[in-house]
């Protein structure tokens, strides 16, 4: 067992890459996940930027402060948010290769070139990715600037899209600027001592599919690093079958004792489904599981992602690849 | 009946929208089989379903054309339908190569563009493509066959409506006038074989070659060139299919669960149709936590509990991991999800005004042909 996860998760223990990318099936909490990460690797003292994609912000709102915008932002002490967006990235990357804000506005801001970048194959995402991507090897005195760049990636099939945009340029594109743009962007995603991506599922039917076959496209597709299976608001068992035989027939019985039994049969069913969920999903796929408990709360507020935190950072302690990381004394 | 199949009634079409993980798929074939149910002749067209919903539908191996869903399989469900439901899975790739084999003026034109590398990359994985095509289906279901209902479920997108927008994007761009002009030098020279430089002196093209490569351009150019005598036909269509979304035969079906993030898109795509006058027949809140509680006021703590359980469940442990404790936390947690549930989902009616239906989480998953037609019933 223990050999087996660590052929999955070569490299240094999740926190210590520069580069986590979580994604999963929309409605999953990649977010919620994303930025209780950041939490976690914050209090272990690093710089963490958190990047969405061209999304309607959810991070920086969950952690208490205002949305970013395209220019990362510090929503708590270390901890930053940026929410790329194709046209802002755009103007900065051309504004790299053009090096003249005229000429990048002549040509880029005309309208009828906006039109071609929209049917270029893959041209925003490859902006896009590039601003993440530059943000994390960027350095500034010495260090980089961020020790850890948490990406809360689109779901699955757009996540996928956006990260096999460097290899399918390296297929297609002779040489130039953009194929050695290219050729970096490939070779920090495949690095798995910089990066790594942590699949984010429910126990529930659909998001385990897929979630099984976002992993599969992770190796297959995009050969990317894996580190993680995050197993997202799990009912516990919490009563046994005996009990919840015994539970069901007095769902009908007159408060306080009724409710009680119907509440509990029904987290019951739920947990059992769950159960029979994660399973499959670890039988499919082999990388350590964090499993995050159903937190009940009234509000999705900073509190609530502390919480999820507290599960993250006691679950990436049990992981033997931050257990190794650990006993040689961690990072600088 | 509820309030959305009521909503319905009269309508021909249903078009399901929301954000992804809501659970679109299984409400649209739960309208789907309540109406073929009652009698109709029903047609469900779904985008990814989960493999056991699709193998209840009998939609195991099919892409992209209607099946009926066979009486045995209803039987075996315990049920009786007055009506037939058919069912049908959209597949983008064929639909997109349907649309320009019923557009190209011949088969060699069809086949250029079939080769086309933009056009691949446009027919499978361009932004707003999958949407457009799930239109363009349901258009041509609407408009040559017999259905007294089709229920659209649509594509999770990255951007919400990008399904009323991206045909309009897509021949914007195909059809840019002055992107041909640009292009021009390019598509005269299209049979000698096109390089870049035959793109003229024009600066903006140049530049924009240092980003994409020259071949880029120059496919892009064919296909333009390919494209051009069937813009018409494509224009026609899409805004043919667009008028078709305005009449009021159409039913609007707004979709989110009772998460905050997924309130917030579904409120997002409500006042988009509304700002476009689009047809909205109702708003479905799913996977409700149901309110167990009477009077919604405090829990009882396990003390309370204790006499009843000790009363039905002889020998059971007192303590703080005794079953009266247990219950007591339950109870607790599953009331504090019914209110967080229950604010999303009043949110939800104070913004939209709309007809609303909460559909409670059920117990099992919805993936059989018995628990749709217990869905179906709630809405």
């Amino acid at each position: 067992m223990l050999a087996s996860l660590s052929s999955a998760v070569p490299g240094p223990a999740l926190l210590d890459r520069r580069l986590v990318v979580v994604t999963g099936k929309g409605g999953v909490g990649r977010s919620t996940i994303a930025a209780a990460l950041a939490l976690v690797a914050v209090r272990q003292g690093k710089r963490v930027l958190v990047c969405e994609v061209n999304a309607q912000e959810r991070v920086a709102p969950l952690l208490g402060g205002p949305p970013a915008g395209p220019s990362a932002r510090e929503v708590l002490a270390g901890l930053s948010t940026l929410n790329v967006t194709p046209r802002a990235a755009l103007r900065e990357y051309g504004l790299m290769v053009l090096r003249y804000r005229a000429i990048y506005d002549a040509v880029f801001e005309n309208r009828l070139v906006r039109f071609f970048l929209r049917a270029v194959p893959s041209l925003s995402e490859l902006v896009m990715l590039g601003k993440i991507l530059h943000e994390v090897r960027f350095e500034e005195g010495g260090r980089p600037r961020w020790d850890l760049v948490v990406l809360d990636a689109p779901a699955t099939g757009h996540a996928v899209q956006l990260l096999r945009v460097p290899r399918v340029l390296l297929d297609t594109v002779p040489p130039g600027p953009l194929r050695r743009d290219a050729q970096w962007m490939q070779a920090l995603l495949v690095d798995p001592a910089v990066t790594a991506v942590a699949v984010v599922t429910l126990p529930e039917e659909m998001p385990v599919n897929e979630a099984i076959d976002l992993d599969q496209a992770v190796r297959e597709v995009l050969g990317m690093p894996r580190g993680a299976l995050v197993v997202n608001a799990l009912p516990r068992e919490r009563f046994s079958a005996e009990e919840l035989g015994r539970l069901e027939a007095v769902r009908e019985a007159p408060p306080p004792l009724g409710p009680a039994a119907r509440a509990a049969w029904l987290q019951g069913v739920r947990a059992e489904l769950a159960m029979g969920y994660l399973a499959r999903a670890r039988a499919a796929i082999d990388l350590p599981t964090v499993e995050i408990p159903l937190i009940a709360r009234e509000a999705w507020d900073l509190k609530a992602v502390e919480e999820v935190a507290l599960w993250l950072e006691e679950a990436l302690a049990r992981h033997p690849a931050a257990a190794r990381a650990a006993s040689s004394g961690g990072p600088a | 009946m509820g309030a959305i199949r009521d909503a319905l009634a009269g309508r021909r079409i249903a078009v399901l929208v929301g954000s992804g993980g809501v659970g679109k798929t299984s409400l649209a074939a739960a309208l789907a089989l309540g109406r073929a149910l009652e009698g109709g002749k029903v047609l469900v067209c779904t985008i990814d379903p989960a493999r056991r919903l699709a193998n209840a539908l009998g939609l195991a191996s099919l892409g992209n054309r209607e099946s009926r869903v066979p009486e045995e399989k209803l039987a075996l469900a315990g049920l009786a339908p007055g009506g037939q439901l058919f069912a049908m899975m959209l597949d983008v790739k064929r639909t997109w190569d349907d649309l320009v084999a019923r557009h190209a003026p011949d088969q060699a034109g069809r086949d250029r563009i079939y080769r086309n590398r933009v056009y691949q990359q446009l027919s499978s994985a361009l932004a707003g493509s999958q949407e457009y095509m799930a239109m363009e289906k349901l258009y041509e279901l609407a408009t040559e066959r017999d259905y007294d209902l089709i229920v659209l479920d649509t594509p999770p997108t990255a951007h919400a409506l990008d399904f009323l927008e991206a045909p309009g994007r897509l021949l914007d761009f195909l059809g840019n006038e002055t992107a041909q002009a640009l292009l021009a030098p390019a598509l005269s020279a299209g049979k000698l074989g096109l390089r870049l430089f035959h793109l003229g002196s024009s600066y903006v093209a140049k530049t924009l070659a240092r980003f994409t490569g020259t071949e880029v351009l120059t496919e892009l150019a064919e296909l333009m060139a390919s494209f051009q005598s069937m813009y018409d036909g494509f224009k026609n269509r899409a805004a043919a299919v667009r008028a078709l979304l305005a009449q009021p035969e159409v039913g609007f079906v707004v979709v989110s669960s009772a998460t905050p993030a997924s309130v917030d898109e579904g409120l997002y795509f409500f006042e988009r149709l509304r700002a476009d006058a689009m047809p909205i027949a109702g708003v479905v809140v799913n996977r409700v936590t149901p309110a167990l509680w009477p009077g919604g006021g405090p829990t009882p703590p396990a003390s309370a509990l204790a006499e009843a359980v000790a009363a039905h469940f002889p020998g059971a442990r007192p303590g703080p991991d005794g079953l009266a404790a247990r219950l007591a936390r339950t109870l607790e947690e599953h009331e504090t999800l019914a209110r967080a549930d229950a604010a999303e989902v009043s949110r939800m009616e104070r913004k939209t005004r709309a007809r609303l239906v909460a559909v409670p989480r059920l117990e099992r998953d919805v993936h059989d042909l018995a628990s749709l037609s217990r869905l179906a019933a709630r809405l």
